[in-house]
């Protein structure tokens, strides 16, 4: 652990000290503006990779935030005379609450609404900046001075220490919240943000506090900027500079601090890179090489589709071309870019730093940090009090899609403590019903009462919060996250502390306690031993008992299984019915959609029947068994009783739906 | 109201219709993939670059127009193949990324090949404008307008009358079931693009008339049917002729009444109150999750 953390951080450190270092051994402006500009792309960069890296979404605001922020900076120095920390602080606190305000509206949707959002709000941005001349005075541009810092006033080289100490702020900071439970949640969101929503974690209001943060740090970077260059113009924050930085974020590596820096060094460096003939042609050059030998050795190993391997090449082949043709560069700009870009996206989406780690994991093996001492599972579920009364009650539930009656007056009740079984042929409506319950579906009309109080409808992750968690029957696990990874997530309603102390790196004490209850809950489900492992590797079985250690993380009072025993072999179907029993004991309550016949009487204390939407038949497993409405919905009309030595199993024709 | 608001509103809603087309054209994609070419307003601009080089070569109007919109489709279909299909196979959103980037190079070559200044496009339909109750409206805003619906109307017949057609709707209300009956999905999505970009380029020559030729006029075309299409939602073609017709005059008031530097406004802000409001658009339907 200790070589781990020295390893890394010694890098880091070492880094920090010789950045701060070269304005001290050279004495050049230039050198020391593009070191300046460095940190400030690197603030920027970190921000814009929170919504483009982590959240998987394509952001074209940044500029806008950037621009924001620098005008916000330079009015309040300008107009009200603000000193430097103050004025950083209000383009800071512009960029969140103009993030958060677009965040709302835009992250309503998955799909491309979030990129429209952003793209017309950057256009927005840019024409105010130009047409409220009044304030910003348009085009023509803003002129202002760098202000005073504790009265001191900073020549060049420490405006750029200044800058260096900000962005080694933000590094720590991204870092503590990256490796907290939020970076977990953002991670988790993206692989399926119906299981954050029903473990109630939250896709919604992540998604919109980390585009928030990013922007903050966007606007941030906008302040330092205006102070750098103390000249502002609305142009500059334009389109074309958008794609510079996702061009920066992609290259450098997604989902990572040191990918956002390499990209940063790369966007001040690529002016200077493009004005210089000879650099520019060793540049593409180089690209060409590299993308024909990975190019040509993924598709030796047949790793790589043809598209994947040719079109970078194509790209980075007409990049070499235009670098030995062109009259002037400059003029093919933003060609170059898009070449660039393009190779990239298609040949390296890891980026430069994701390529590189990978590389470097591959030499260097770091052991991992061991894990904290597993709670006592007794201590994680603490037995809950169960006394029969009615915990969950449903009366006359209906939801209908158009002409279709899914759930057409249902009512039943589920009593504390109890396992009850919800069983019926395909398209009876106990997935819809099971989804009403969850919040995933509004119902049409009825009632549902969680402690005798009316429950939230229409919303997963309310209901998850209320206490009542689900699994699903076609699996929705976080499938990049690690097992462990899985179910820690899963607590973070639960131990959560408040973003400000995630960001100053207080909430160590609560991640070691979700990971030692979340290696006990693994254990339960005997999967202790695959705790790193990535959930999208474990086996069928593994990833359903995972679903469920996973809705247990959140301590809920009623669980939902969807069909847990589907497609499971029969000694994985005798691990579950452990696995439910042992929940069971610990006072938690049941409900199970299952169709294997053995598993609904092994544990079932009653089980409701559902054909057509409506409730045809409830009781204990062995009456429903006998039962002839129920035979009927199952085998048709006119069928035998099946002998009762036979094990009567109900599951050979339904096909889970 | 009086006279000039109301030439105003006109003037603006014929414009609008180009936002419309541009918009049907982002609505013919994402029903069969979900995508839609983020560099539509510079297939636009390159489509009607590669007419106004035909005029320039000497072919005459009717002959240019087919020119043009094959242009378009081979355009469409590059998009496609180069921007799109990898990140359709990859389930990802790539194509967002992927074809912004295949937009900023087509501005680039647009400014190099053909410049960066605005160019005239001319056109045999007379531009004087004639007289209806007092309003002006020139011969060219009415062969705007005819071109736009009769084109949408073609593509509306099309989908329903012909087996391509159907495959196409097929397509669009559930891939999975129409590539098990048999319908290639690749081909179908190939095809939306194809039929994006004739859009595309029907509007370039429509609109080249009247609004001049260059490489700016990709950016202000596009955001404007991103509102369209985003407000009126992705599924509606009869909803994106009104929402262009009311977001084209909204956008001649603003630019008379506040300034010509804010006629991108209502526009921008239009598209983020959709969102907030009605995110799937006014005549879009709601979504229903599955897990």
């Amino acid at each position: 652990m200790l070589k781990r953390l020295i390893l890394i951080r010694g890098i880091e450190g070492l880094m920090v000290l010789l950045l701060a270092a070269i304005p001290l051994l050279v004495n050049n402006s230039f050198v020391l503006g593009l070191l300046t500009l460095l940190a400030i792309y690197g603030i920027l960069l970190i921000g814009l990779d929170i919504t483009v890296g982590y959240l998987g979404l394509v952001n074209l605001a940044q500029a806008a935030f950037l621009g924001l922020g620098a005008y916000a900076a330079g009015l309040t120095v300008t107009i009200f005379g603000f000193g430097m920390l103050s004025a950083l602080a209000v383009s800071t606190v512009i960029g969140l609450v103009m993030g958060t305000l677009i965040a709302f509206p835009s992250l309503r949707l998955d799909g491309p609404q979030f990129a429209l959002a952003t793209l017309s709000f950057s256009a927005l941005s840019a024409t105010v900046l130009n047409e409220w001349e009044s304030l910003t005075l348009g085009a023509q541009g803003l002129q202002l001075h760098r202000p005073l810092l504790f009265g001191i006033s900073l020549d060049a080289k420490g405006f750029y220490w200044l800058c260096l100490f900000f962005l080694g702020i933000v590094w720590i900071a991204m870092h503590n919240l990256l490796s907290s439970q939020w970076g977990r949640a953002f991670e988790a969101l993206r692989d399926s943000p119906i299981a954050t929503d029903a473990m109630g974690i939250g896709t919604y209001r992540h998604k919109v506090t980390a585009f928030a943060l990013g922007s903050g740090l966007g606007g941030l970077a906008g302040g330092l900027y205006a102070f750098n260059f103390e000249y502002l113009q609305p142009h500059v924050f334009i389109y074309e500079l958008m794609v510079i930085l996702l061009l920066g974020v992609v290259l450098g590596g997604r989902k990572s601090l040191w990918g956002s820096f390499v990209g940063a060094v790369l966007i001040v460096l690529l002016p200077n890179l493009l004005s210089n003939r000879i650099l520019f042609q060793f540049f593409s050059s180089t690209g060409f090489l590299f993308t024909l030998g990975a190019g040509g050795m993924a598709l030796y190993q047949k790793k790589n589709r043809l598209f994947q391997a040719v079109a970078p090449m194509i790209a980075m082949g007409l990049l070499v071309v235009g670098s030995f043709t062109v009259q002037n560069t400059e003029d093919w700009r933003k060609a170059i870019f898009a070449l660039m870009l393009f190779s990239v996206v298609v040949g390296l989406p890891e980026g430069l730093m994701g390529f590189t780690s990978r590389f470097l994991s591959r030499i260097f093996s770091i052991e991992a940090e061991p894990f904290a001492p597993l709670s006592g599972l007794e201590q994680v579920l603490v037995r809950k009090p169960v006394d029969g009364s009615p915990l969950l009650q449903i009366q006359e539930l209906k939801c209908y899609f158009g002409g279709i009656k899914a759930v057409d007056g249902v009512s039943l009740t589920v009593a504390s403590g109890t396992i009850h079984g919800l069983i019926g042929p395909n398209g009876s409506g106990k997935s819809t019903l099971v989804n009403l319950v969850s919040g995933l579906y509004v119902p049409t009309d009825g009632t549902i009462l969680f402690h005798g109080k009316p429950l939230v409808q229409g919303s997963l992750f309310a209901v998850a919060r209320q206490g009542i968690c689900r699994t699903f029957q076609n699996l929705q696990l976080f499938s990049e996250l690690t097992a462990l990874d899985n179910v820690m997530v899963s607590m973070k309603g639960f131990y959560s502390t408040p973003l400000p102390l995630v960001l100053l790196g207080l909430a160590k004490r609560a991640e070691k306690r979700a990971e030692a209850d979340s290696l006990a809950l693994l254990e339960m489900v005997g999967l202790s031993g695959e705790a790193r492992t990535a959930a999208k590797d474990l086996p069928y079985g593994a990833q359903r008992f995972l679903e469920i250690a996973r809705a247990v993380a959140r301590r809920p009072t009623l669980i939902i299984l969807d069909e847990p025993a589907a497609g499971l072999a029969q000694p994985d179907v005798v691990t579950l019915l452990g696995i439910i029993r042992r929940i069971h004991q610990q006072g938690i309550t049941v409900i199970m959609i299952e169709h294997h016949m053995e598993v609904v009487s092994g544990l079932c204390d009653i089980v409701t029947v559902l054909d057509g939407g409506k409730v045809i038949a409830e009781g204990v497993p062995d009456e429903i068994r006998r039962n002839p409405l129920v035979i009927e919905a199952y085998l048709g009309k006119g069928s035998e009783p099946p002998a009762a030595t036979a094990e009567c199993r109900l599951s050979p024709m339904p096909v889970p739906a | 109201m009086n006279q000039a608001v109301i030439q105003l509103m006109v003037s603006g809603a014929l414009m609008g219709l180009v936002y419309a087309l541009v918009a049907y054209g982002f609505q013919l994609t994402y029903a069969t993939s979900k995508s839609i070419n983020f560099g539509q307003g510079e297939l636009v601009m390159l489509s009607a670059f590669f007419s106004l080089t035909l005029t320039n070569l000497g072919l005459p109007y009717y002959l240019m127009i087919p020119g043009g919109l094959l242009f378009g489709v081979v355009a469409g279909l590059f998009v496609e193949r180069a921007g799109v299909r990898l990140a359709l196979e990859q389930k990802s959103e790539g194509w967002i990324l992927m074809t912004i980037i295949l937009g900023l190079f087509g501005v680039s070559a647009a400014e190099n090949i053909w410049g960066r200044d605005d160019r005239p496009f001319p056109t045999p339909i007379p531009t004087e404008p004639m007289q209806f109750f007092d309003i002006s409206i020139t011969p060219l805003e009415i062969s705007v307008a005819i071109g736009v619906v009769m084109i949408m109307v073609i593509i509306e017949l099309f989908k329903r009358k012909t087996l391509l057609g159907k495959a196409f709707e097929a397509v669009s209300a559930d891939r999975d079931a129409a590539e098990l009956m048999g319908i290639s999905a690749t081909r179908t999505i190939m095809l939306s693009y194809g039929l994006s970009g004739l859009v595309a380029a029907l509007a370039g020559i429509l609109v080249s008339p009247i609004t001049t030729v260059g490489p700016t006029m990709a950016s202000a075309l596009v955001l404007k049917a991103f509102s369209v299409a985003v407000v009126a939602g992705l599924e509606s073609g009869f909803g994106v002729v009104i929402v262009g017709l009311f977001l084209g005059s909204l956008e001649s008031l603003t630019s008379f009444y506040v300034g010509s530097g804010w006629r991108e406004a209502p526009g921008l802000v239009l598209l983020i109150l959709a969102l907030a409001v009605r995110p799937t658009g006014i005549f879009g339907k709601a979504v229903i999750r599955k897990v």
